[in-house]
């Protein structure tokens, strides 16, 4: 018991400060992960670790999933509760406490220009997420030119359901690995 | 960029309208944080809130989304759960962000670990590497469509077409580090935003 208690306080440890340190978000929170876990604390091999970022790429929910796999690797079902909570809740209360300042001005000319200015930026930040995921795929040409014909599809007929869009993409790449 | 609806024209009027009419439910924001949460695959949450919550149930408009979006990035954390925290926030004060995260994240929580079991099980297979990489690229073209449907349109609005533009450029295509582009341009973008307002 106080063996499991030490490795949960052991995944607060590493989550905490990697929740808090993590400007920019994805790639560069994954190599600390990775870091932490296969090098630092010995909770998974490279091998494990290229397993279940995998996995945590094939499950709905935020990338960073992951960190809920280590936690499951290292401490089982209270690991993977822990390790969620110690890098969502601080990295949380910040943004909590941002967004609650920033509701004060709501209506002010300020307010109102930095949300328009901002508005821009976070579309061009949206598109170049998109092309981040295409240059990490593993799936080459095909899977590129399935994001444009889903792009496609989308803007044509923006009524249509994506998980439309998700089941035939999965079910037709899924037949052609049969293959 | 079909129904393309100009920033701050119509759905402005539209998230703000509904929240004041009826206050959403704690209940309410769980339950359509839970089911965006279960089916945001291939990691792009922020398209899924734009289609789940702004698009189909109106809660906040393209504008307030947009600039939680903006936010969300260049402060510590997930961009996708920052996002969450800044809606459940406009949406219900400081309960709301409680309920949206919880919704978020406990699915997922579930179903990762589940998939973790079954693999221990029986491994990978090709067919299963085929399936995510379709999956993979429709989660792609939401995050496409989602995107250009967001870029500025109309004549008037070529200023910010360009920032969003070479935000593109330098972070999407040149892959520069993201927190000094956005922290270039940003402030360039505001600015232009309000000298439109005076000239208005």
């Amino acid at each position: 018991m106080p063996d499991d208690f030490r490795t949960l306080l052991a995944l607060v440890a590493v989550f905490v400060p990697l929740s808090l340190l993590s400007i920019g978000g994805g790639a560069s929170l994954l190599a600390d992960m990775e870091h932490q876990s296969v090098a630092v604390r010995g909770w998974t091999t490279p091998r494990e670790f290229a397993d279940l970022f995998a996995i945590s790429r094939a499950a709905p929910g935020p990338g960073t999933m992951l960190a809920a796999l280590i936690g499951w690797k290292a401490a089982g079902w209270a690991g993977a509760v822990t390790a969620t909570v110690a890098l969502y809740l601080p990295s949380s209360l910040v943004v909590y406490g941002a967004a609650r300042l920033w509701g004060r001005w709501r209506g002010s000319v300020w307010h109102t220009a930095v949300e328009r200015g901002l508005a821009p930026v976070a579309a061009g930040l949206l598109l170049s997420g998109g092309i981040a995921v295409l240059r990490i795929s593993p799936g080459g040409p095909a899977v590129w030119a399935a994001a444009i014909i889903a792009t496609v599809l989308l803007m044509r007929w923006p009524r249509l359901h994506p998980l439309v869009l998700f089941a035939a993409g999965g079910a037709l790449f899924g037949l052609a690995g049969l293959w | 960029m079909s129904e393309g609806v100009p920033l701050g024209g119509a759905t402005a009027e539209t998230g703000r309208a509904v929240r004041e009419h009826h206050r959403v439910g704690l209940l309410a924001i769980f339950a359509a944080f839970y089911g965006l949460g279960v089916t945001s695959f291939g990691g792009n949450t922020a398209a899924w809130i734009y289609h789940r919550i702004v698009r189909r149930r109106h809660w906040i408009n393209d504008v307030e989304f947009l600039s939680d979006v903006a936010l969300g990035r260049i402060m510590p954390g997930s961009g996708g759960v920052n996002l969450t925290v800044q809606v459940g926030q406009r949406l219900r004060g400081s309960a709301g962000p409680v309920a949206a995260v919880g919704g978020l994240l406990s699915g997922p929580l579930v179903i990762v670990v589940g998939l973790a079991l079954a693999y221990t099980r029986i491994g990978w297979s090709s067919p299963i590497h085929g399936v995510l990489d379709g999956i993979a690229a429709a989660a792609i073209g939401l995050t496409f469509a989602t995107g250009l449907k967001l870029l500025p349109s109309g004549s008037a609005r070529l200023g910010p077409l360009a920032v969003a533009l070479a935000t593109v450029l330098c972070v999407g295509v040149l892959r520069w580090p993201m927190l000094p582009v956005v922290l270039c341009l940003a402030p360039l973008s505001i600015g232009l935003a309000l000298l439109q307002r005076r000239n208005a």
